[in-house]
């Protein structure tokens, strides 16, 4: 719905006065597209992005990550951590509560990233990976959780922020994030404090 | 907060503590630096900013249909657009929906147009708790004072005094001012208010035209927080953040987090192309005075900024004068850009020393140094220059344009100054001279030794 339609009319006959009115062309940016990379590099260089913005890839020798996870994710329950999964066959022990706010005791929430970006460690999510095997989860979950564990395929990473949108599925009435590391924050003198208002750590298992 | 001394004054009081300024300046310094590493990691850096100013100034250019197009698509999503020709009219839209939905306390996450449109203490004087939750945002709104930086809205405060605030504020332990452990307090304090809170409020880093979304960006996820606990969501926007596509989002995002903290990009970026299931979506699309500046040819490319905040860390005059000299809401460069025209003082465009670092780092290629001197240029114009300067600058242009008076008057001073005790001459010198010494009296004027030297190189030939 639209609303305060005059001032709609003001303000787009004020913009007529405008002294810019003249033809600035929209530059052609196809050209920003990264050409194919090898995946080994891809991944190195994610791995380096990640690390920048204080994210940990976790992507054993033996390639059985998954494996790795599964393990993981029982230690945690056995320590008695509420777990919560959106990935196939990663089992949890808590499931998607009613409210949002309900989340608020989530340890440990596992997510599958759709894509990631390699330059800066940026991982996509979006309606479509939060609604995973549920299909009421709270857009919330990535941000109110004290831990965040995605699960990315390797041959999921591009380059640079050029090549997203053509990945990002984000559909008419969604929502969607780049996720790039824990939450931080520096505004007290400048000191860099992991764990602002969302998670403590990011660590992203590559498959 | 901002009465209209001049830029001077303000700064005199900002200066009184010297090893303040130094830390302050050292401080922006550093910001400066890891943006310098953050742009030389990019290849293709020079070539984002030219992309950058050229997708601001084609959608400027053509506001109107992305405008349209954009509230088209957000009606499709089912948002609600809100239109607002200024502050006041903005400010009752943001009631009226706060009001239908009987919210009583609303989270805020960082907004310089709310800053702007000074819509925290309208809301509170009818009864509506704002928590701003930013921390930077949060630890001013306890130490009851407006942002002295757009994106680290508290540089000013020591780690004491954001410890002692705590104190006083959210009962942390006397003399704590361990960062970490006033975040920590920070996050339990705030995280009550998030699960507390009736709506949520944001500001727009971008709004994409052919998608109907809005992009939000934090590093700390207080935005993404705060707008997905409740259900009603509202995002207010100046009309200079529409990009036409999520193409040329991209190529700002890359820019933004990198160019005002070195960051390659900030830990949330968030796309909102329609509320959470049951919930709602507002969003308020605002003028106040935009659409002015749009008709002034130079000032209205100061409407392609992305509000990194990178001209202020490299500001020589704002790193050693802070936020809160410029008589406005936004400081540095391009506050006194946006902002000279509402500056009572008539003094800001003066505080600008020209040196071009601003437009050197802006990532949009906003031509700051231009459009500051262009404001110099409108003060007079108007009759507004401050200092006396209406008085004495036509004379000193009359002076400098007649060869015969300008050699006698320098010829005067070169005399004055070498017979004359400089503690006399001083006063004379204004606020010049208030930190500087006196030149030592070159010999000749320039005119006479250039010719002399002229001669003398020939003779050698």
């Amino acid at each position: 719905m639209s609303h305060n339609t005059a001032s709609k009319q003001a303000i787009l006959a004020a913009l007529g006065q405008s002294s810019i009115n003249q033809l600035n062309q929209k530059p052609d940016l196809s050209g920003l597209k990264s050409s194919a990379l090898l995946q080994a590099d891809l991944i190195n260089r994610f791995e380096k992005g990640l690390a920048s913005v204080t994210g940990e890839l976790v992507y054993p020798d033996d390639d059985n990550s998954f494996d790795l996870l599964k393990g993981n994710v029982a230690q945690l329950i056995s320590q008695g951590m509420q777990v919560i999964s959106l990935v196939d066959g990663i089992q949890g022990n808590q499931l998607m509560p009613m409210q949002p706010h309900e989340l608020k005791h989530i340890d440990y929430a596992i997510i599958q990233a759709r894509f990631a970006v390699a330059e800066n460690g940026a991982i996509w999510v979006d309606s479509e990976q939060l609604n995973g095997i549920n299909t009421n989860t709270h857009r919330v979950l990535p941000f109110i959780c004290e831990n965040l564990i995605m699960v990315l395929n390797k041959d999921n990473i591009v380059a640079t922020m050029h090549d997203a949108p053509e990945k990002m599925h984000l559909h008419a009435g969604d929502f969607g994030t780049f996720i790039a590391g824990p939450s931080k924050t520096a505004d007290i003198e400048q000191a860099l404090v992991v764990g602002a208002h969302g998670a403590f750590s990011l660590k992203v298992y590559l498959i | 907060m901002y009465q209209s001394k001049s830029h001077a004054d303000n700064a005199t009081i900002f200066c009184r503590d010297e090893n303040r300024v130094d830390w302050h300046s050292k401080a922006l310094w550093n910001l400066r630096e890891k943006r310098d590493r953050a742009a030389a990691s990019v290849p293709e850096w020079e070539q984002l900013r030219q992309l950058g100013s050229e997708i601001k100034l084609h959608t400027l250019s053509h506001l109107g249909d992305y405008l349209c197009q954009f509230e088209q698509k957000c009606i499709e999503n089912g948002i609600q657009v809100h239109w607002a020709k200024d502050a006041i009219e903005h400010n009752a839209i943001a009631l009226k929906i706060l009001s239908t939905h009987s919210v009583k306390k609303l989270v805020k996450s960082k907004s310089m147009l709310t800053e702007e449109c000074h819509l925290n203490p309208f809301l509170e004087k009818h009864g509506i708790e704002v928590i701003d939750t930013d921390l930077g945002e949060r630890i001013i709104q306890l130490n009851n004072q407006p942002p002295s930086h757009i994106v680290v809205p508290a540089i000013h405060m020591k780690k004491e005094e954001v410890g002692e605030l705590f104190h006083q504020k959210l009962n942390t332990p006397k003399g704590e001012s361990d960062p970490t452990r006033l975040t920590r307090a920070a996050r339990k304090h705030l995280r009550d208010q998030f699960l507390s809170a009736d709506a949520a409020m944001t500001g727009v880093n971008m709004a994409i035209a052919d998608l109907g979304a809005v992009v939000v960006c934090t590093n700390e996820g207080n935005a993404d927080m705060g707008a997905n606990l409740p259900k009603l969501q509202i995002h207010s926007m100046g009309i200079d953040k529409i990009v036409p596509d999520a193409e040329s989002a991209m190529v700002l995002l890359r820019m933004l987090a990198r160019n005002a903290i070195g960051q390659p990009i900030t830990t949330y970026s968030s796309f909102y192309r329609g509320s959470k299931a049951d919930g709602e979506m507002h969003i308020i699309i605002v003028d106040n005075g935009r659409t002015d500046i749009m008709q002034d040819k130079i000032l209205a490319e100061s409407l392609k900024c992305i509000r990194c905040g990178g001209c202020l860390n490299t500001c020589p005059v704002y790193r050693r004068s802070g936020g809160f000299s410029y008589n406005y809401t936004i400081p540095g460069p391009i506050g006194i850009a946006v902002g000279a025209q509402h500056d009572e003082s008539n003094t800001i465009p003066w505080a600008c020393t020209l040196c071009g670092s601003c437009s050197y780092v802006c990532p949009t290629k906003v031509p700051l140094d231009k459009i500051i001197a262009h404001h110099r240029r409108l003060k007079a114009e108007q009759g507004k220059l401050p200092f006396g300067k209406k008085y004495y600058m036509p004379a000193v242009g009359k002076l400098m344009s007649s060869p015969t008076l300008l050699n006698c008057a320098m010829g005067s001073a070169r005399l004055a100054l070498k017979v004359i005790p400089h503690s006399l001459i001083k006063p004379f010198s204004g606020a010049w001279g208030q930190y500087r010494e006196l030149p030592v009296s070159p010999k000749s004027s320039f005119d006479t030794w250039y010719k002399q030297h002229k001669a003398s190189n020939k003779e050698a030939k």
